[in-house]
Parts: structure tokens; sequence; C-alpha cells
């Protein structure tokens, strides 16, 4: 059973039919987006959470499940030529991403139930973004993760442009230009790297295990090609100092449009340097490394300190999202298992706060008028079920145990610690002031005298409750039971490592995965 | 070999249509259906007919030109090979969409059969010129072309901007002949002989080569301003923006392809064999700096346009760029992508172009800022327009994508410089972004302002039917866009727009879909409406499965090399 075509027919097909449906859009995309999640959670139930190399094609024996190719169309040269194909599969680090998208498209549709303007419109392209993000986290061709990844552009900037706030015709032509350039620049890089490392092929399974030969791309040709590819994807994940397009983004869109965008779309980023910058190419990463630890670390530092200096709850959590993506930056740079893990249990981690987090933050306006941090007070006492929303996001998103965040970040930590040492100390004092802007954030929010809430302030209405209800319950569930959604990421997580180990490290050469074993 | 007389069906149903048209005006015959009809008819035979000979379509009662004919290399002037054949079929394609669009143009004065006359004469010059195997029969198929077209841009005689633009064009366009021909003069001196085969040789004698060059130089200035390469382009943004649009169209989607495919006939042979056994790089070098200025200008332009015919000729310009690339590289694959991309363009162009043609019809100001809400008032032909701005920018699942995947790639893969090409292509590709999202954005996310409407869009006659308090079934929210809709089709027939609104079965909320739907292919008229949203699909169809086209390509590329000595 082809899995995963269904799982991108029925998200695609699904955007479209919603968009045509008319007044009956938020019946549809419900209908879609639970489909969408009811296939991905089959396709759980089928993974198996090993690798086996002696499977019966290629895309398996590169770690991959689900495997199916179809050649695209051919690229004709004189030196033989090669095919275009649409190749998809996934593996355990792709896996939870796709999950998280499902989710994530889910709550949000459900949150924005009274959706007012154009529904058809808002809740299509909520889904057509969606699409477009499965289809980049299973996509195994270099084409097809580059088709998928601009697809996803388009419905965003009208998202932005057209629901958005007051500033949203300027921050949605910035967030397209900027990302626009960014992945022409990613595209750039990987066409470079298919040229000229010789693939006679787009499909990147091919290339795991060759990357670590002598015969491969040189150091520097390496090194620059990893450059151009951490900018393409920093933007998106984003890193200081390539972050400016987010907080514009995120204030001027709609709720729903921050929800899937810190939801899902900054988890591209982060899953473009796992799945093609850092495995394909073993020794620019190698040699780049001290630069993306230095940029993780300041977007750590960089994104905690600007968050406790905003007065918009919205900035706040647009900030905090470059505090954590620094994270997941850190993780990825160690490029280790437990690093891997982490980064991916993170981004997973992530998508579901900012997502709860926004939702808050787009229901204070709703109730409010206003997100203004210093002119709210009070929240617990007039508006309970708001309030204690905004304090479990918080508390999530500052690490507490027992909710989602804590194992990735307490993983992101350790892996640190085993690769850097002292070091770590550095982001560990970020997250002191991460902690900081959000417990007086929510000192300011919450607790004391009832301040600036209108009389006719009424609590969160039922679509918003569940929409959030639905992320709440996961955010605990995971927290409690981490096993659930990481004992699919450790095999792959090793495979992709053991895998690109370039020259340089430890000693380990080419040949390690083709004798893996689990 | 001898070529059989139904060879040229193509070219004699476009002679015939020609010649036609020309008798139906003689008799009094103006009607645009009658004439515009026959020319549709005659067009759409003849793309069969080609089709046919390329056995695209399995339908082949018209297929007339013999398999052997296709490798039997030139007959006197004239050579069939599956390049022309494919590149007949695209400037066909472009004709019979400009043909077929005009058909919903305001019903007709004296200049019907003109117009149509003269199209298919300019359409007979580019099928003569996919034909050609010497230089001077396509030098001078090419000036058919030109000596219609000039007057085709001036066939509104009335209007003052369209007589400024053919003078304008007629000027450029024999400055550009007389050097083309001189160029040919000196390859005759060179060769001894002006067949194209003869290019593709080492020229006889020792200072032949520097003789040959100098000519060569001279044909890509001439043929340079045929294809609105930067710096021969000046004329090109003033004749599209003052021509009347749908000319604008076929000039764009059609005449600017014969350009190239002139150029790619005269250079690609000269290239390949020649320059490169002699390790002279000038040729590569010229063409490769013409392409690379052509799309940067153009897209640097485009960038600062405020109108949109305007913006879309410059856009147009570095469009050419990009298809100067597959010449520039001169190898089988950058051939098949210009060719594909030339499919593209035509597609992207000329739907474009009749977009804008429709919107001016409606009364909507040339400038992009008057597009705003458009998005709201006709949902399908501005999707289209959407799509195929996408396409222009080269987003994927596009044939504009396809099409410069294909042209980068190949420039990538040649050993050597040519690697800056494709580099250059993909900046441009996104800086172009900036210029096409500012459209989009003008058209889905900026409401038209109400007292703006009132003051553009509004007559007296319908005005106060847009007052919200007349009509109990509209929103009050809905008030802005329903006065759009009736305002937008005043300028055709007031009286009875007007009437219409009046009729209580039809109440003016536009809310309905269905209704909306309606309302947009009657006043964009259904055959410009049919255009327009055929462009948009083929362009995505194409784009999600180009297998077939690519196909085509290749084997029309690899044909061409394989005939080369």
């Amino acid at each position: 059973m082809p899995w995963l075509s269904a799982l991108l027919a029925i998200s695609l097909v699904g955007a479209f039919v919603t968009f045509l449906t008319g007044r009956y859009a938020r019946w549809a995309a419900l209908g879609v987006s639970l489909a969408t999640l009811v296939t991905v959670l089959a396709i759980m139930m089928e993974f198996q959470p090993s690798v086996n190399v002696n499977g019966p094609g290629y895309c398996q024996q590169g770690g991959f499940q689900f495997c199916e190719l179809h050649t695209w169309f051919t690229y004709a040269a004189p030196g033989g030529g090669f095919s275009v194909d649409y190749l998809v599969g996934i593996d355990g680090i792709s896996l939870p991403l796709i999950l998280l998208s499902a989710i994530v498209t889910i709550a949000a549709v459900v949150y924005h139930w009274e959706e007012k303007k154009d529904p058809h419109g808002f809740f299509g392209l909520m889904l057509l973004t969606n699409a477009g993000c499965i289809g980049v986290f299973v996509s195994l061709d270099v084409l097809l993760f580059f088709v998928f990844w601009e697809i996803v552009l388009i419905p965003m900037f009208f998202l932005i442009g057209h629901w958005g706030g007051p500033r949203r015709h300027y921050a949605a032509l910035k967030f397209f230009v900027y990302t626009h350039v960014a992945s022409v620049t990613m595209f750039v890089a990987l066409l470079a790297m298919v040229f000229l490392g010789d693939w006679h092929s787009f499909d990147f399974v091919n290339t795991f295990g060759r990357q670590s030969q002598d015969a491969y791309l040189n150091p520097i040709v390496q090194a620059l090609l990893f450059g151009s590819l951490l900018f393409g994807f920093g933007v998106k994940l984003p890193m200081v100092p390539f972050h400016t397009w987010l907080p514009d983004a995120h204030v001027e869109a709609p709720t729903g449009g921050s929800v899937l965008l810190a939801g899902i779309l900054l988890k591209l980023g982060g899953y473009g340097l796992l799945r093609l910058a850092s495995p394909l190419l073993p020794t620019g990463r190698e040699l780049l490394t001290p630069v993306m630890l230095f940029l993780a670390f300041a977007s750590i530092v960089w994104g905690a300190y600007l968050s406790l200096a905003q007065r918009d709850l919205k900035r706040v959590v647009a900030y905090s999202s470059i505090n954590h993506m620094g994270i997941v930056l850190l993780a990825i740079a160690l490029w280790t298992q437990l690093g891997v893990m982490a980064a991916v249990l993170l981004m997973f981690a992530h998508g579901l706060v900012s997502a709860l987090l926004f939702m808050v933050s787009g229901s204070m306006h709703h109730t409010f008028g206003t997100r203004d941090i210093p002119s709210v007070g009070g929240l617990t006492a007039r508006t309970p079920v708001l309030s204690t929303m905004l304090m479990i996001g918080s508390l999530a998103s500052l690490g507490l145990p027992a909710l989602v965040s804590f194992p990735a970040e307490f993983s992101a930590f350790l892996a640190a610690w085993n690769g850097l040492g002292y070091w770590v100390l550095l982001p560990l004092m970020a997250l002191v002031v991460t902690a900081a802007f959000y417990l007086w954030m929510l000192q300011r929010l919450a607790f004391g005298p009832p301040k600036g809430i209108p009389e006719k302030a009424h609590d969160l209405s039922f679509p918003e409750v569940m929409g959030m209800s639905l992320l709440v319950g996961l955010i605990v569930l995971y927290g409690i039971l981490p096993f659930l959604i990481e004992q699919v990421i450790p095999v792959s997580a090793l495979f992709s490592v053991a895998c690109s180990a370039g020259p340089l490290h430890n000693g380990l050469i080419g040949g390690a995965c083709t004798s893996f074993q689990w | 070999m001898i070529v059989p007389i139904s060879a040229y069906l193509p070219e004699a149903l476009a002679l015939a249509g020609a010649l036609l048209t020309f008798l139906m005006d003689a008799a009094g015959v103006r009607q645009r259906s009658v004439v515009g009809g026959f020319s549709v008819l005659f067009y759409s035979l003849a793309l069969l007919s080609v089709l046919g000979d390329l056995s695209v379509v399995p339908f082949t009662l018209f297929a007339t030109v013999p398999s052997s004919l296709l490798s039997a290399g030139a007959v006197g002037p004239i050579q069939f090979t599956p390049l022309g054949l494919l590149w007949q079929a695209i400037l066909l394609s472009a004709a019979l969409l400009v043909a077929f669009a005009s058909l919903s143009e305001a019903e007709g004065d004296r200049e019907v059969p003109i117009f149509y006359g003269l199209l298919a004469l300019a359409t007979l010059g580019m099928l003569l010129v996919t034909l050609s195997a010497d230089l001077i029969f396509l030098l001078l198929s090419v000036e058919i072309t030109g000596i219609s077209t000039y007057v085709l841009v001036a066939y509104a005689r009335k209007d003052p901007r369209a007589l400024e633009a053919s003078m304008k064009f007629y000027l450029i366009g024999a400055l550009s002949t007389a050097i083309s021909f001189f160029g040919a003069s000196l390859i005759y001196g060179a060769y001894g002989s002006t067949a194209l085969a003869r290019l593709a040789d080492i020229p006889p004698g020792g200072n032949g080569t520097q003789m040959a060059l100098v000519g060569l130089g001279l044909l890509m200035v001439g043929l340079g301003f045929k294809v609105t390469a930067v710096p021969f382009h000046m004329w090109a943004v003033d004749v599209y923006d003052g021509a009347p649009d749908h000319v604008s169209a076929f000039l764009a989607a059609g005449s600017k392809k014969m350009g190239i495919f002139a150029m790619i006939v005269v250079f690609v042979a000269a290239e390949d064999v020649v320059y490169t056994a002699s390790s002279a790089w000038a040729l590569y070098v010229a063409l490769g700096g013409l392409a690379l200025v052509t799309m940067t200008v153009g897209n640097i332009l485009a960038l600062q346009q405020r109108t949109m015919k305007r913006m879309l000729a410059y856009s147009s310009i570095s469009q050419a760029g990009y298809l100067l690339i597959g010449l520039a590289v001169a190898s089988p694959a950058g051939l098949a992508g210009a060719t594909i991309q030339a499919v593209a363009h035509v597609l992207m162009k000329g739907g474009a172009f009749l977009f804008v043609a429709a919107m001016a019809t409606l009364g909507i100001g040339s400038r992009i800022e008057d597009y705003r809400g458009l998005g709201h008032s006709h949902p399908v032909t501005t999707a289209s327009f959407a799509v195929l701005l996408l396409s222009l920018a080269g987003i994927p699942l596009t044939l504009g994508f396809v099409g410069k995947f294909y042209l980068f790639a190949s420039a990538v893969e040649k050993p050597g410089l040519f690697v800056v090409l494709a580099i250059a292509g993909l900046l441009n590709s996104a800086a172009s972004v900036f210029y096409y999202a500012r459209v989009l954005r003008i058209m889905y996310m900026v409401e038209p302002p109400a007292e703006a409407t009132s003051e553009r869009r509004w007559t007296p006659a319908v005005a106060h039917l847009a007052d919200p308090g007349n009509d109990p079934s509209a929103p009050p929210s809905s008030a802005p866009s329903a006065a759009v809709a009736v305002g937008e089709s005043t300028p055709r027939a007031p009286a009875k727009e007007a009437a219409r609104s009046l009729d209580p079965i039809t109440p003016l909320s536009r809310s309905n879909l269905g209704m909306r739907l309606r309302d947009e292919v009657r006043t964009i008229g259904i055959a410009r409406w049919t255009a327009i949203v055929l462009c948009a699909a083929l362009t995505i169809i194409l784009g999600i499965y180009p297998t077939p086209l690519i196909d085509l390509a290749n084997h029309a590329a690899n044909s061409f090399f394989s005939g080369l000595p």
C-alpha cells in the first residue's frame, strides 16, 4: 500500500477540495485534517523503529521505510543524463515531524472554527501549507524536496497577506522575498552538490555512505556548499542573524498562520540541516561546526534577551522561538546520536508548545483587543481558562519537567555536555533568562489585580478551548511518556550519524554504514 | 529529394487565411466572428497538421510531412527538421491563442479584417523561418513577419500611442534588417555560400574565420533586436506598451520566439563545430554575455515599473535572457531547455498580456495599483494570471520551473565557465519574485478603496445602485465589491447593465461563486476567458507532467545536433 502517496494525496487534494467548498469549508477542513492524522497514525503503527540494511531496495538499505519510486521526468545530457524521481520514504527523523504537522494543523483548524473572513480560502491555504510541509518531510529526491519547499511559501504568503494584521502587506512580502532568496541559495548549493559530486541522480539516498570517500567533493567546496545550505536552512530555522523576518511575519500573521509558521515551517529548516546538509557534506559540516555552534549560542542568548525586552505577547513567543531553535541548531551541530535525537524531539516539542502559545496570544488579542503585556493584568480572576492555557504553555516552553519540552531540552544539553564540556554553561545561563521572561510575563499578565480588561470580556470560546486542549493534552502526554514519540528516533539518528562520519571525525570512514547492524 | 507540395500545408493555410481575409474585407464581410472564425479554423488545421507530423496527436489525417523528409537535409533553401516542426507548433500556438482570444474583442469596425489578415501574414513569415536552410531565405522570412507586425501595431489607426510605437518599431526594425543583411553579405564573402549548413564548416581561406566572425557578430546584433536582447531592447517596451493589447501578446509570444529560432539555426551550428575546434571563444562569450546582461537588466528595470504592461514587457526581456542561455550553452540539453522554455513563454506571456487586455476592456487602469482587489471580483482569471506570474518567477510545479531547471542544469553541466550563467539565472529568478509577488499582493490583499472606486469606475447611471440601502439582500460589507462588479461592466453597455441590475431576479449580491463566475465570463468574453484559463491550465499540467514535452524537445534537439557534420 503506497501509504506516503496516500498521505500526500489526501492532504493536497483535500486542500483544493476545501478551497471549493464555500460555506462548508470548515467541515471539509476538519475532515481532511482528521483523515491526514489517521493516515499518519496508521503509518506510525506500521513503522519499524529499526534499520534494515539488507532490505529489498536501496532506499530501504539507506535506512528508509515506506519507499516509493517513480520517474517524474528525465534530464538528457551527453554524459548519460539522469532522471528526476518521485522518491519518497520516511525514517525516524521525519516521522515525528510528520505527526507534528498533522496535529498542529488539526488544532489550528479547530481553533479557527468560527473564522468569518473567506473561510474557504483560509482553511484551504492552511491545509496546503500542511501538505507542502509533509511533502518536504517525505521527499528523498533533491528536486522533489525543493518543489515542496517552494509550495509551502505560497499559501503562507497569502495567509499573512490576506488575513493578517495592519502591516500584513509589508510582512507578507518580506517573508516571501526573504525566504525565497534563502531557498534559491539552497537550491544553487543542492544543484552544485549534485553536479560537482557526480551523483548522476537527484535522489540522495544513493549517496549515503559515499560521502566519506576521498573522491567526493574536496573540503573547501564542501565547506562552501555547507555554508550556503546553512544560510538557506538557517533563514527558515531561523538563526541569528537571519531571523529578522520572523517577528514581523508572526506579529502580522493571523493566529492560524502563526501556529503553522512556528509549529511546522520553522522545523523545515532544522529538518533540512538534519537530512541534507549534515549527512551529505560531512567534511563541510566538520569544518563549519564552530560557526554553527557560535550561531547557535548567539541565537539562544540573543533570542532570550530580546524576548525579555518585548511588550507584545506574540513578539515574546516569536523571539522565544528563535531561542529554542537555537538549541535545535546546537544539537544538530554536535552531530551525535543523542544530539540528533534531541534536535528532533525538541522540534516536536517546540511545535506543540509554540502553537499553543500563539493560540493564547491570538485569543488574548481577540478578548482584550490588545496583546500589550503591561496594559493587561489579572487574567486568572477574570478569564481563568485563558490564563490556565497561558500558564501551561509558558511552563512547557521554559522546560518544566513532565511537560514535553523537558526531555527534549534535557537530552540536548546532555549531548552538549558530552560534546562541549563546560561550554554548555553558556546556553544554560540563557535558559535562566528564558525562565525569567516567561515567569515575569506570567506575573504581569496572569496574576495581580485585574487591569485593562473590558467589562464584556468573555473567556475562551468552545472551539478555541478544543484546539488548545488537544495541544495541552499532547504536551502533557508526551511530557510524561516521552518514549511514545522518542522510540522511533534513535536507530535512524545513529544510522544518519554513523553513515556520514567524515574523515576528520573520530576515525570512522566510509563503509561504516554498509556494516551497520542494529 | 523532391518535397511534396502537401508538406507545405501549414504555410499554405496561413497564406490562404491571409488572402481570404483580405478578400472578405473587399467583399464587405467584416464581422469579427466570421473573419476571426476563419483564422481560428485555419490555424487549428495547421496546428493539427504539425502536431500530426510530430506524432504528438494520434490523429494523423493532416500529417503531411513524410518522415524521410525529416532526415533528408536541405532541399534548396528549405529544410524540414524535427526541431523546426516543433517550433512551428509553438509559433502556431501563439498565433492561434491570439486569434482565438481576439474573438472577444469589441465587435468590429473596418479594422477587423486588417488585424486578422496581418496576423496571418506574420504567422506565415514565422512558419517559413522554421523551414529555412539558407541565410537569405531566413532573413527574408523574418522580414515578412517584421513588416506585418509593424503595420499590426498601428492597425488601430486613431490611437497616437500605437502610431508612435509602430514608427519606433519600424525604424528600429529597418535598422536591424540592414545590419543583418550586412552580416549575411560578409558570411557570403567568407563562405561563398549562404547555406546555413555551411556555417558549421571552417571557412576556406586564411582570414575567412575573421570575416565570418564579424558577419556572425552583425547577425547577432540584427537578430538581437528581434529577440529584445539587451542592449538592443530599447524599442521593445515602448512598442509593447503602445501596441493594442492583443498585438502585444502576439509580439511577446510569437515574433520573439521566431527571433530565438533564427538565432538557434544561425549560431548553434557555428558554435558547436567551428569555434570549439579552433578554440575561438568569441561566440560563446558574446552569446553568454548577451544572456547574462539581458536577464539582469530586464529584471532590474522590471522592478521599477509602475504600469502592468511595461512590467510584463521588461520581464519578457529577462525571459529572453533565460532563453539565450540555451543558445550560449549550445548543447542538446541547452537546446531542449530553450525549446521547453519557449513553450512556457508562449503560454505565460500570451496569457498574461491577454489578461491585461481583458482588464483594459473592463475599464481597469494600466497601473499595477489599479489591479487591486481583482482576486475577489474576477476569481478565475485572476487566479490564472497568478499562476502565470508564478510560472514566470519559476516556482515549481509550473512549466516555467521545468524550462528554467533544464536551462540552468545544461549550463551547470557544460564544462567551462557556463556555471556562471546558471548562478546568474538563479539569482535573477530570486530577484524577479519580488515584482511578481508585488502584483499578487495587490490583486489579492489590497481591497479596492471605495472612494477611488467611485472616482474611477462608477458612472452616474448606476451609481445609486451601489448604495447598500437600495439592496436589502446585500450585507453592508459586501457593498463595495458589488459596486465594483457593476462598475466594471458599465463601460461596455451602461444602459443594459443598469437594466439587468434592476431586475429583481438577479440581485446585486455577488456572494454566490457561480454568479460571480458567470459575470466574469460574460464581461471578459468567453473566448478570451477560455484562452487565459487554458494558458494557466497548460502551464500547470505540463509543469506537473512534463515528460511528453521533454521527450519531444530532446528528440528535436538531438536530431538537430546529429544533423550537424
